[in-house]
């Protein structure tokens, strides 16, 4: 028992404050043990990994990115897109059906394929997907406060492409080996850049730290370095396989590439891998160029303010984003490349450039 | 610098065994002696339709590709010889169903020519403009087809949506969406009506105003630029040495077009151009035949402008100006003269041949041929692989709009 109130006093020292649902969580905090679930999903930290803006959005996100990328996709090519799943909302439910369909099938492991890793992967991939998530702040809901976050999470996050690579090594294919080689490259390719961009932003603000970043942003950074902001843009493009450089798992050449040998429940895990890098990077974007979670507060909903502005704008740059789908032609891998080594590098130097010289003496 | 060779035991994968490859097994094992592998593209693959491609790559170069064909021969030929000739022709429309009109012409007019039968001026001139609606029909289904190997959906679902407009145009004039049997010994089936030929005529301006969005989305789109220039280069003389034909020939710079080589129809009648260009590469392949469209168009809009008035089939057929009702008794016991008739005709991936050998007593065709223009290029789409990347097997395919079920017949 001293166990469990030690944990409900930790809880309740750093609960969310949310005054719309105050009346409820009092009422509940009164019922034995229920109290102890209602604590801690709303403590801070646990609020930020596992429900906004971590797990529970992030599969929000997935439900709505890929029925609206479809939708406009559709739109822009003279057709309707998904429609016939619960058509009083246009479809809006075809990726949940889609899942249930993948989660119902059988996942065939074939003969050639490193079985305990190809199994094991895709569920090991949602390691470097969750673990940045605590690092990103949103207001005063944090997993892990520390002043270098946006260090820790682009590391964290640059272990993604390393799972792609040993998913396709342990499928065991020709064409899985391809889209591994092709993921590798293309890593390369658009990681330094990446990288270089957002350091430029870090000397911008003079501080690794998220909170200073978007204490600074009286004018987005969008706006402070917008070379900054392009290549970041571009080198997300790369980073997710969207078209135009949706070159590692180019269906018609390769076959999904890494992912060709997976079916069922598998696939569906590594077919959302690429939105979920999405997201985290847009998470970075937004709190780097489109000055994070700072915006009009109401004050019925509280701490939430914070973290629902953060995942509105994270939303919106993602559906900006998924227009370049039905626009481009995919790129050859040797074309991102000299794209990658000569015109987004460049750009990203002269980013840092004007990070070094705005960001003179300890940030504007 | 010093080569160094190893001699390390190769033993190519196990998997090849069973694979039925129509290569010799000591070609197997050189190329893996060589540090080159084996691709097997197709015949389940996304990008490679119904034929399989052994690729011979070494790291991301293709070295050599060696065609599979063969996956949906349906024996045309043989099945020629022992029917009617009339139930001939909705057979030699299967090889290429969006082509069907071009296909069935050239089969009609070997009959035609064997029969001495003198084809109506009217008749002339639905046939134009059939074969030319199924070209532009053709060129719109190639053009989807690379869009989507190049992972451009939009330039995928335009074409074909722009295509609905010919298939329209095709049920208003014939009865049917593509496979539609209208052209016969001796004429057309029937006369087509003033007013569809004018909803034709209003349709080829849709069709030309819906284009330009295609255009803009996909033609001009620099990431297809940039996929499909200098890629897959045929140089002039490569072209004629490997017997290439049809827009592709003529997007290696050989001013050569069946329509105006030997007329036929009413080709001679009506204005238009070949569409040259002389790079060779993808891009101008895919350019001569945007641009074929175009010229289509504009036939079509000339044939319909001045088509005359009069008999639709000829009289040595039929006394009446309609065959309806009569069709098996007029035309079932055809028995062509003793001979051999060939005749050559433009369709829209290039010339295609017939031959039909009468033996001058049957009411079946002794022996018939049929030579499709996917069959003719496929050695020139072999070698335009080589030394491109691995990337561009699709980029290079879509250009040359291969199409299996043509080419095996």
């Amino acid at each position: 028992m001293n166990m469990l109130e030690f944990a409900m006093q930790v809880f309740r020292a750093n609960m969310m404050d949310i005054p719309l649902i105050n009346p409820i969580v009092e009422e509940l905090m009164s019922v034995p043990w229920l109290n102890l679930v209602v604590a801690l999903i709303l403590w801070r930290p646990f609020f930020a990994v596992v429900v906004m803006p971590g797990l529970v959005v992030i599969m929000l996100y997935l439900l709505y990115i890929i029925w609206f990328e479809r939708k406009l996709t559709a739109r822009i090519q003279w057709r309707v897109g998904p429609l016939e799943v619960f058509r009083p909302l246009r479809g809006a439910i075809q990726a949940l059906a889609d899942g249930l369909r993948y989660f119902f099938q059988e996942s065939i492991v074939h003969r050639e394929a490193h079985r305990p890793y190809f199994v094991q992967l895709p569920i090991l991939a949602f390691i470097p997907v969750l673990l940045p998530i605590a690092l990103i702040p949103a207001g005063n809901v944090v997993g892990i406060k520390t002043p270098y976050a946006i260090p820790l999470f682009i590391a964290l996050l640059s272990l993604i492409p390393i799972t792609i690579i040993a998913i396709g090594w342990a499928s065991n294919s020709r064409f899985a080996f391809i889209g591994s080689v092709r993921e590798a490259l293309m890593y390369v390719a658009y990681e330094i850049p990446f990288i270089i961009a957002a350091i430029s932003m870090i000397y911008l603000y003079g501080s690794a730290d998220p909170y200073v970043a978007v204490e600074k942003q009286t004018i987005p950074g969008a706006l402070l370095n917008p070379v900054a902001c392009l290549v970041f843009l571009i080198s997300m493009l790369m980073a997710t396989s969207r078209l135009p450089f949706e070159i590692p798992e180019a269906d018609q050449e390769i076959a999904f590439g890494p992912f060709v040998e997976y079916s069922g429940m598998l696939f569906g895990l590594v077919m959302v891998l690429a939105y979920e890098k999405l997201y985290l990077m847009s998470l970075l974007f937004t709190i780097l160029f489109l000055a994070g979670w700072s915006g009009p507060q109401l004050a019925v909903l509280g701490d939430i303010n914070a973290p629902l502005w953060l995942v509105v704008k994270t939303l919106i740059v993602i559906s900006i984003l998924s227009i370049v789908r039905s626009m481009y032609a995919r790129y050859r891998i040797d074309q991102a490349l000299r794209f990658g080594f000569s015109w987004i590098l460049a750009f990203s130097i002269i980013a840092l450039a004007i990070g070094v010289v705005l960001g003179y003496e300890g940030g504007i | 610098m010093k080569e160094i060779a190893l001699d390390v035991a190769v033993e190519p994968p196990k998997e090849f065994e069973s694979l039925f490859l129509p290569l010799p097994k000591e070609y197997v094992e050189d190329v893996y002696r060589k540090d080159e592998f084996l691709i097997l593209v197709g015949p389940q693959h996304p990008g490679s339709g119904h034929m399989r491609l052994i690729v011979r790559v070494r790291g991301d170069v293709i070295q050599e590709v060696i065609p599979d064909p063969g996956y949906v021969h349906r024996a045309i030929e043989k099945l020629a010889e022992n029917r009617l000739y009339v139930q001939n022709i909705p057979l030699v429309e299967r090889p290429a169903i969006m082509d069907s009109a071009n296909l069935n012409l050239g089969y009609v007019r070997a009959i035609e020519e064997a029969m001495d039968i003198e084809v109506p001026e009217r008749a002339k001139y639905l046939r134009t403009i059939l074969a030319e609606l199924c070209r532009i029909g053709t060129h719109l289904y190639d053009a989807a087809i690379l869009a989507v190997f190049l992972g451009h959906t939009t330039g995928f679902m335009y074409p074909f949506g722009i295509r609905e407009l010919i298939c329209e145009s095709l049920v208003k004039m014939t009865g049917a969406r593509f496979t539609s049997s209208f052209i016969i010994p001796g004429g057309v089936r029937r006369d087509v009506e003033k007013a569809t030929l004018d909803w034709v005529y209003w349709a080829t301006f849709a069709i030309e105003k819906r284009l330009k969005s295609f255009e803009r989305i996909f033609i001009r789109n620099p990431t297809v630029i940039a996929r499909l220039k200098d890629v897959g280069v045929l140089s002039k003389r490569e072209a004629i040495e490997f017997g290439v034909v049809g827009p592709f020939l003529r997007a290696s710079g050989v001013e050569y077009d069946v329509r105006k080589v030997e007329p036929y129809e009413a080709y001679d009648r009506v204005d238009w151009e070949i569409v040259v260009a002389d790079e060779g590469d993808s891009y101008s392949r895919f350019l001569v035949r945007v641009n074929e469209v175009a010229q289509s168009l504009r036939i079509i809009r000339q044939c319909i402008a001045e088509i005359p008035e009069g008999r639709v089939i000829s009289d040595q057929i039929c006394e009446d100006n309609d065959i309806r009702g009569e069709f098996l008794d007029r035309l079932a016991d055809l028995v062509l003269p003793s001979g051999e008739y060939t005749t050559l005709t433009e369709a829209a991936r290039g010339s295609v041949v017939y031959t039909i050998v009468s033996d001058g007593e049957s009411n079946v065709p002794y022996r018939f041929r049929i030579v499709t223009p996917g069959w003719l290029y496929l050695r020139g789409f072999m070698e335009s692989l080589r030394g491109e990347r691995l990337a561009d097997l699709q980029a290079i395919y879509g250009s040359f709009g291969y199409f299996p079920p043509e080419a095996d017949r």
